[in-house]
């Protein structure tokens, strides 16, 4: 019996949690993140708000596609920002792997849901941007049904995690998927400049061409990167504190449930 | 000579609607998820009540 006691107590969880007019914030205060966690949203909510200023009033209108192109600095970067989260799944699965340590999964299960989150906005402002550019919603070119493949692989992450009999067998599948998973991710960004087509090539980065992009708009564009970047990071933290909570109130009630199947009462 | 002239559908203006979709679909989806995490957050509070109240039953009758 005092073993779940104990527990209870040393995960920081009784003395914070267990208040009824306690907020979420509190609890997550049991942590030590709650003030940088803070900051974040704050400085991601002004980044956001400058970003959007940016796009419409700074960055100039296209000559070609018109307002339309704006889409470009919401696209980009969360198509860019979400290749990041995969890489944070594929470093934390990867860690995992090797050191079996409990944090590095949470953390790629975590950036596994934002990246997911992300890619599918990517796919669809595509979408929205491929109806009045292409006249149709839908290509299937090499960029396109790569990163179709990408979603179905986090998507299937998620859900053999969700499905898998118990956390630890989860983690292991995750990481297994996280690994290879991520081979899909060079394959997307390397597609426009192996099989050429419809889709623009990169205007940023290493396969870019040198002033295939405005500068004004080159500007606007990686300040919407860090932008992203930004709120993808607020997520994945966000994300994390929940799952460890998750965690340790799944672990709590094994050890009341195990208390009592040990003929000591429990709740 | 016309005093206005009407906006053709070909003119790059004419695409505003689809920037409004863009934006308002990447907000909505945002929020949405923040939105499933506050419900996410409050279901571990309600847990953690129960959980609260168990333990506190338990150490009243540790007591006795």
């Amino acid at each position: 019996m005092e073993e779940h006691l104990v527990l209870a107590r040393s995960e920081g969880i009784q003395k914070v949690a267990f208040d009824s007019t306690v907020k979420w914030r509190e609890l997550f205060r049991a942590n030590g993140r709650t003030n940088i966690r803070a900051c974040l949203l704050v400085l991601t909510g002004i980044l956001m708000l400058v970003n959007l200023y940016m796009i419409f009033m700074v960055a100039p209108t296209d000559a070609v596609l018109g307002h339309v192109q704006r889409i470009f600095y919401f696209h980009v970067p969360l198509a860019i920002v979400s290749f990041a989260a995969f890489l944070v799944v594929f470093v934390a699965s990867v860690a995992y792997a090797v050191r079996r340590d409990p944090k590095w999964d949470n953390l790629a299960h975590s950036a596994a849901e934002v990246g997911v989150v992300f890619i599918t906005l990517a796919l669809i402002t595509g979408m929205i941007w491929a109806k009045p550019v292409w006249n149709a919603w839908w290509l299937w070119t090499p960029r396109l049904t790569t990163t179709l493949i990408l979603w179905l692989i986090y998507v299937a992450y998620l859900m053999i995690r969700s499905y898998a009999p118990n956390p630890s067998k989860a983690a292991v599948y995750g990481a297994v998927i996280g690994i290879v998973g991520f081979a899909d991710v060079l394959v997307v960004y390397f597609s426009v400049q192996w099989w050429p087509g419809i889709h623009p090539t990169p205007v940023v980065g290493p396969l870019a061409d040198a002033g295939s992009l405005d500068g004004t708009m080159r500007s606007v564009l990686l300040f919407s990167m860090l932008t992203f970047l930004a709120l993808l990071t607020y997520l994945i933290i966000e994300r994390m504190a929940l799952k460890d909570t998750e965690d340790k109130i799944r672990d709590i009630r094994i050890t009341m449930r195990r208390a009592r199947q040990d003929g000591l009462p429990g709740d | 000579m016309p005093l206005f002239i009407a906006l053709q559908i070909d003119l790059p203006s004419s695409n505003l609607p689809w920037l409004f979709a863009a934006f308002a679909v990447s907000w909505a989806v945002f929020f949405l998820y923040v939105i499933y995490m506050t419900r996410r957050q409050q279901e571990m509070q309600s847990q953690i009540r129960q959980l609260h109240r168990a333990l506190e039953q338990q150490e009243a009758t540790d007591a006795d």
